[in-house]
């Protein structure tokens, strides 16, 4: 196993840049996610690092050496792609064999019937072992193309949206699998996804990728409590963050905020101001999640603000309302026994504590409430 | 210079390694060498042209545009480039409408239908020149099977290649038999190719067999339709081996094409550098045609796919 | 009630037209290969008083076969055909690989320009190599042959294995180079498996091609070297015309095509279109 560093890696197709100015170090024995939306430069990234795409500009580094002009045959790392790959000639044996198989990783074939026999049996296909990948589902596919990765012992291993065609019971489980095995083997893993939960669950530290560049790299606490914009904001979590645009103003030495063109005041946390003040703009967009808003059906107080509602969607263990404010629409979530008739007359109130404020000119963070505790040391 | 170079010895990294860079060429090399090979004769066609090359004569000198004044000068030029356009557009046609017309019948998937697509593909294999063999066997008025068919008719020694009236009629039977295959093949495989549902859609509206083929089936057969064409006209502009097989451009000069025109001029009376000129032009109008309608199939292809 | 009767005539009418149009085109393809095989077995005297009904005879076939060149020109065809093949197969295959995966400048103008020899005319490009080969003493060598038919059975070949190439998805080529493989290893262990069927229908399809060649041989072989296409029409070039003796020369030379054909069906329309239908 091997740490990873990616110095100012540029990558062009042609005109389209793919990756622009990337760095990042992967720590040895590290599980980091790679999360972004779909042409964001995530498999290119992986590529990028199997060496099956050259940098235009900047260096790949595996356990500290340069390896821009080693072959990706001698990098001696693993990946899961995301079409598979397998061999159409080759039964799943054949095809999870196939790394141990090649001059460089031989191993003898009692070596390799084990380790085969223990892969399958841990992805739950040792069942379908002589097929071809044309008789398998995409699911079984999946799963063999996961298999050949993990059969090796390599300095890392590359995955592109392993899980992402497996059924969500089944995901679930190989979830777990996967982490398992990242604390009992210690092995480096850069996996790609763009299920915020799965990347949340699984990685030690998660980079998200948008337009070719890494806007932000944190562990999943400092994604989903401390987001650098509002666009990582709005990856993580679901419902989606509500984005409100709001009015800051300061009174007689007393700052609040109004917004849904109601005119009720919002004080923000006491730690929160300087902050607040310093960012010099009276535009702020408050970034608040599903469950930090409190709702109700008769009218609390005077400071509730007023709406209807426009949709509940029951999701199992809760449900989600969209209230409609006039202004702007707000998804919160509510206890899964909540029934709310459509037009209905709904008053909601947010929870401050918990707001995270945005500039409204370039959807930067700006701060929230006692910050620290989730950024750990980072100022 | 030199001493720049030194300095920035140091590795770049973001230079592919120059071999791998080069790994293509030498992959590819070999494959060139052979047809560029063969392609050197080529430009030495376009050199001799200006000279008074003959087999016959070792010495030979430049003599500037003569040979080119000379064939727009001469009637033959006219005559076997009348005959090119004559039996290229002709096969081709004959060859479309047959092809693609059997094709249609064939859509409908029966057993008889299966076994038929088999066995259409056999004349297909078969050589030009063997083609013609078999026709004569029948096609001989002594021997043949459709004097005999003809006699019922009343019709008796149907002179077949022998009249200049009847040549052009028969070359074209023959690569007709050999060639409607190509197009039926290539017919069928865009007709296997179409989607089911705009065509169920058709039908639930209610839609007409005629209108339906006029806005759905042809429009989208029309790319494949374009690559028969494109391969036919092309074969059939400089066929050489059905004609001279047949009966070597005769009778007197009734199926002298340019290629023919070439072959007898340049061989049979040993005027090489009189006789390029002719298909150096019949060259240029296979080249150009098929510019052209290599760039048309494009187009169409990308509008059958929904631009 | 209309609408139901016009559907019952065109529904009888309809089957009976198109078998009718099938049967009739069936005539015309297929008649004339019968009837070959049919003449192939009459003697001489039969021949001209017969059509259907006739002692069959062995006669022709000995006439042919026994004491004559024709053997002599199959077996030389054979050479030649397969040899060309086999030369396109070694130089093409590779040629066809880099031009499906590498970018490399000028990689469709090449691509291009191989399908151009295609159309260039046959006897334009073969009257000055006839020149050259006289004077480097290729005429009329099997060398000679393989290398000019190299512009029959080349771009064939390139064209459509180019196109199962690109069928193939890079990242089984990544795949196999991450388990440790070399470009090599990959091309012969991954990549050509997954080309055979297109590649060895292709390569039938080019041997076709190459043992119909007949403007080729015509004139770039003499004495030494006979191809099947060229010593079939002395048979009918003599001046008493042994019909029955053309029809097994024919027979003989469309033999091998057929069962040809026969194995190489489902690729056929691929192959004819250079790649770019794919039936």
């Amino acid at each position: 196993m091997a740490k990873i560093e990616l110095c100012n890696i540029t990558k062009k197709f042609g005109d389209v840049v793919a990756l622009s100015d990337v760095s990042l170090t992967v720590e040895d024995n590290e599980f980091f996610v790679l999360f972004g939306p779909a042409g964001a430069g995530k498999t290119t990234l992986l590529k990028t690092i199997a060496g099956a795409e050259f940098p235009e500009k900047g260096l790949v580094k595996i356990g500290g050496q340069i390896v821009n002009h080693v072959e990706p045959k001698d990098r001696n790392v693993s990946m899961v792609f995301e079409n598979y790959a397998l061999y159409p000639n080759l039964s799943v044996y054949d095809n999870i064999a196939s790394p141990m198989r090649s001059r460089l990783y031989r191993k003898d074939e009692a070596y390799i019937k084990d380790a085969v026999d223990r892969v399958t049996k841990m992805m739950k296909i040792n069942h379908l072992l002589d097929r071809k990948p044309s008789q398998l589902s995409n699911g079984q596919r999946q799963r063999v193309a996961l298999g050949r990765c993990l059969v090796r012992d390599p300095n890392v291993f590359l995955m592109d949206e392993p899980l992402a065609h497996l059924d969500a019971k089944l995901r679930h489980f190989m979830r777990g699998e996967l982490k398992e095995m990242q604390t009992s083997i210690n092995s480096t893993t850069i996996y790609v996804t763009h299920d915020y939960m799965e990347a949340m669950s699984l990685a030690d530290r998660i980079a998200v990728l948008n337009k070719g560049k890494i806007v932000q790299i944190g562990t999943a606490q400092e994604m989903y409590y401390t987001p650098c914009n509002e666009f990582v904001a709005s990856l993580f979590g679901e419902p989606e963050i509500n984005l409100i645009p709001a009015v800051m103003k300061t009174e007689g030495g007393t700052l609040y905020l109004r917004m849904l063109g109601q005119e009720i005041d919002l004080y923000p946390e006491e730690d929160t101001i300087d902050e607040l003040t310093a960012a010099g703009t009276g535009d702020i967009h408050i970034g608040l999640r599903g469950n930090d808003i409190r709702f109700a059906f008769e009218k609390p107080g005077d400071d509730w603000f007023e709406g209807t509602v426009y949709a509940n969607e029951p999701i199992g263990n809760k449900v989600i309302m969209t209230v409609d404010t006039g202004d702007c629409k707000v998804a919160l979530t509510c206890p899964n026994d909540t029934v709310a008739k459509l037009d209905q007359k709904v008053y909601i109130r947010p929870n401050m504590k918990n707001a995270l404020y945005f500039h409204g000119a370039t959807k930067e963070f700006i701060t929230r409430n006692n910050k620290a505790r989730y950024t750990g040391k980072k100022n | 210079m030199l001493g720049k170079k030194k300095k920035n010895a140091e590795v770049d990294y973001n230079q592919v390694p120059a071999h791998i860079r080069r790994r293509p060429y030498y992959i590819i090399a070999p494959g060139l060498i052979i047809l560029i090979g063969i392609m050197i004769p080529f430009i030495t066609a376009i050199f001799l042209s200006f000279t008074n090359y003959s087999f016959r004569m070792p010495k030979w000198k430049l003599v500037g545009f003569k040979n080119w004044i000379n064939m727009f000068k001469s009637d033959s030029f006219y005559h076997a480039l009348i005959v090119t356009l004559k039996y290229g557009l002709g096969a081709t046609a004959v060859e479309m409408l047959l092809g693609t017309g059997v094709a249609l019948l064939l859509k409908k998937d029966t057993r008889y239908s299966r076994i038929l697509k088999v066995l259409f593909t056999f004349p297909l294999m078969v050589a030009p020149a063997i083609a013609v063999l078999i026709w004569q066997l029948m096609t001989s008025n002594t021997v043949g099977i459709l004097e005999k068919v003809l006699n019922i008719f009343g019709i008796y020694n149907f002179p077949w290649a022998a009249s200049h009236q009847t040549a052009l009629f028969t070359v074209l039977v023959i690569d007709a038999w050999v060639n409607t295959p190509f197009v039926l093949l290539l017919v069928l495989a865009g007709i296997q190719s179409l989607p089911k549902s705009p065509f169920e859609a058709a039908a639930v509206d209610g839609a007409s067999a005629w209108f339906t083929f006029k806005t759905l089936t042809f429009p989208m057969l029309k790319p494949f339709m374009y690559i028969a064409l494109l391969f036919r006209l092309m074969a059939a502009m400089q066929e050489f081996g059905i004609i001279y097989a047949l009966s070597k451009g005769g009778p007197g000069d009734t199926l002298m094409n340019l290629s023919l025109t070439g072959y007898i001029t340049g061989f049979t009376y040993q005027k090489l550098a009189t006789a390029l000129p002719y298909l150096l032009v019949l060259w240029l109008i296979i080249n150009k045609s098929a510019k052209f309608l290599v760039t048309r199939q494009r187009h169409l292809a990308k509008q059958a796919a929904g631009q | 009630m209309i609408e139901g009767k016009q559907k019952g005539i065109k529904g009888i009418l309809e089957p009976v037209l198109r078998n009718l149009g099938l049967t009739l085109f069936a005539m015309f393809a297929l008649f004339p290969l019968i009837w070959m095989v049919l003449c192939s077995f009459k003697s001489d005297a039969q021949m001209y008083n017969t059509v259907f009904v006739f002692d069959p005879t062995l006669d022709n076939y000995q006439a042919v076969l026994v004491g004559t060149d024709y053997f002599k020109a199959f077996f030389q065809n054979l050479v030649v055909a397969g040899g060309a093949v086999l030369v396109t197969i070694i130089a093409g295959v590779p040629c066809a690989y880099a031009l499906a995966r590498y970018n490399f400048r000028k990689k469709e103008d090449v691509a291009f320009q191989i399908l151009s020899f295609k159309f260039a005319p046959e006897i334009m490009v073969i009257l000055p190599v006839f020149l050259i080969f006289q004077k480097i003493g290729l005429y009329d060598t099997y060398l000679g042959l393989i290398w000019v038919y190299q512009l029959i059975t080349m771009p064939l070949v390139i064209w459509v294995v180019r196109g199962y190439f690109e069928d193939i998805s890079v990242e089984v080529e990544q795949a196999a180079q991450l388990d440790g493989y070399a470009w090599y290893e990959i091309f012969f262990k991954t990549l050509v498996p997954l080309i055979k069927p297109g590649l060895v229908s292709s390569a039938l399809l080019a041997f076709i091609f190459a043992w119909n060649s007949f403007t080729f041989p015509l004139i770039l072989s003499g004495f030494k070297i006979q191809t099947i296409t060229i010593t079939a029409l002395r048979y009918i070039a003599s001046d008493t015309v042994h019909y029955g003796q053309v029809a097994v020369a024919s027979t003989i030379a469309v033999l091998p095509e057929v069962i040809v054909a026969l194995f190489i069906q489902k690729h056929l329309v691929r192959g004819l279109s250079f790649g770019a239908v794919k039936g």
